[in-house]
């Protein structure tokens, strides 16, 4: 197995072990902040797909009532990120985890938005005359498994930022062609909308809420991303995929 | 770019099993020692104080037009690696160096080689700003004068005005050169130290600590004449101040326990070392 940037670190140390230690518990103010930002797009994702699905109007509000508070937590990440620079001048891994996590942070708040997005497409779903009949079982199956697939990456991204752990980052790129495999396949229906009985407008909410959840999980991805940079120091965004997860796997992870 | 293989793999440097062979404990250093085009090339140096060990085969290039940092924890022997740049450490009882230090493929350890011209090659500047008790033009004047590098006094003030305005210390002192340079606030005065080791025309000059004694305004102007100076000197410096280090620096080097451990490009050095020493001192997580 190839030796990461810090040989002998296991990369849960990653951000402790400082002389100073205030310095280890602001790094592990700043995770905490954006692992709770992370758990809040979770749980507004499945909510919000839940209120299209089922035709809970009342989840659909909650997810937008609760929106703010994924906002509100990346400007304290944001603030906390700042403190971090101007206290410590971080460097090497101090410093790819200060970046690396403004960025999770920004990516989070984007996949916030995805949520709303999709609970406000519930709202449009359930006006009067738009079509208010429950989705076909199939094609919720089929909407669930977009969902599963996307909250999944979701929840491992966290787990790699949890431990910057470079294993699931492959993991989750390896996800990314069921991804988008389950989301061509929903798109297909929607533009077929006859088929399954849905009106235009149904298709267009539809189609909307599943290319929201197909964001969502490219933010999942994107994050990935940036656990391997803070983990070997190597930015891999815009990296050829395939090649990247043959590299990575091939040096053990 | 460079492939993630060869990101990921800490690379050996390019030290040759002969120059190590010199030195039983010495590290392999990570990343290249050397430069395409050094002015002072280093290979397999030990440094003793008596019985003790303070440099342990330590291989280092020092380019041309570049500034070099070297870093490390107190003891860890940048300073004396530095001193032997231009064997000041033959001034020390019992300080014995071994391996090859070259400038412009000159051994400057040669037996045959007068240490005194070699000091004016490869000028110092010391932590604490030293200038001569003597006045601002004289502080500079002598040098030149000893080492009979101007015919007459027309020369000798045009050099010492160049050396001055090189330093950067010209407009503020040029109406009161016969004073003191004593007098002289402490960043100015090491301005006019590093304009003492100019006028006698350096090809390298070495630098211990040399803001470890200013205020942030003047290590500020120190820095910024670094940088100007680098476009004619090689420059050399010991710094405690890692901040100084990636500030200044195009390279920088890693010292400890008389190790050289790790030398490569200054961004790199402070985002992704490749050496747990290097990376553990930069952040913070030493001893």
């Amino acid at each position: 197995m190839t030796e990461p940037s810090h040989p002998g670190k296991t990369p849960a140390d990653l951000t402790a072990g400082h002389t100073v230690r205030r310095y280890d518990r602001e790094l592990a103010k700043l995770r905490g902040i954006i692992l709770t930002m992370g758990d809040h797009v979770v749980e507004q994702t499945r909510a919000a797909v839940a209120a299209v699905v089922e035709r809970e109007e009342t989840q659909a509000f909650r997810v937008l009532d609760r929106e703010p508070q994924v906002d509100y937590l990346s400007l304290d990440a944001d603030e906390e990120a700042f403190r971090v620079i101007i206290r410590h001048q971080p460097t090497a891994v101090d410093l790819r985890i200060v970046l690396a996590l403004s960025k999770i942070a920004a990516e989070l708040e984007r996949a916030g938005d995805k949520a709303a997005r999709i609970a406000r497409q519930a709202l449009e779903l359930a006006q009067p005359g738009r079509g208010a009949d429950l989705l076909a079982e199939d094609l919720q199956v089929v909407f669930r498994i977009l969902d599963d697939e996307v909250c999944c990456m979701l929840e491992r991204s966290l787990h790699a930022v949890r431990d910057f752990d470079v294993a699931q980052a492959v993991e989750i790129f390896e996800s990314e062609p069921e991804l988008q495999d389950a989301a061509a396949s929903l798109r297909q229906r929607f533009c077929q909308g006859s088929q399954d009985g849905l009106i235009p407008h149904q298709s267009v909410c539809l189609l909307t809420s599943a290319h929201a959840l197909e964001r969502i999980g490219n933010h999942a991805s994107n994050i990935a991303e940036q656990v391997v940079y803070v983990a070997l120091g190597q930015d891999v965004r815009y990296r050829n995929r395939e090649i990247l997860i043959e590299t990575l796997r091939h040096h053990g992870y | 770019m460079s492939t993630m293989a060869e990101v990921i793999e800490p690379t050996a440097g390019t030290i040759s099993a002969a120059d190590l062979a010199s030195s039983q404990h010495s590290r392999a250093t990570v990343g290249d020692v050397t430069v395409a085009d050094p002015r002072m090339t280093c290979r397999g140096v030990d440094v003793w104080y008596g019985a003790k060990q303070a440099i342990k085969g330590v291989s280092l290039d020092i380019g041309k037009h570049e500034v070099v940092s070297m870093i490390g924890p107190s003891g860890c022997g940048k300073s004396t690696f530095l001193r032997c740049l231009n064997r000041m450490n033959d001034t020390i009882d019992g300080c014995r160096v071994t391996g090859s230090i070259k400038l412009d493929d000159v051994d400057i350890y040669d037996a045959g080689l007068d240490p005194v011209p070699l000091r004016a090659q490869v000028g110092m500047v010391f932590q604490k700003p030293n200038p001569f008790p003597k006045s601002i033009y004289e502080n500079i004047a002598y040098g030149p004068r000893i080492h009979g590098l101007t015919n007459n006094k027309a020369e000798l003030d045009d050099l010492v005005e160049t050396s001055l305005r090189k330093a950067g210390l010209w407009e503020e002192v040029k109406d009161r050169l016969d004073q003191p340079g004593t007098g002289l606030s402490g960043g100015q005065q090491q301005r006019l130290c590093i304009a003492r080791t100019i006028a006698v025309s350096p090809e390298v000059i070495l630098m211990d600590e040399p803001c470890s004694a200013l205020d942030p305004i003047a290590t500020a102007i120190i820095e910024e004449l670094i940088d100007e100076l680098r476009e004619h000197y090689s420059i050399a410096i010991v710094t405690h101040s890692m901040q100084q280090a990636a500030r200044v620096s195009q390279r920088t080097a890693y010292f400890h326990l008389g190790d050289l451990i790790e030398v490569g490009e200054t961004n790199d050095i402070f985002t992704n070392p490749k050496h747990k020493l290097t990376e553990d001192y930069i952040t913070g997580r030493f001893g």
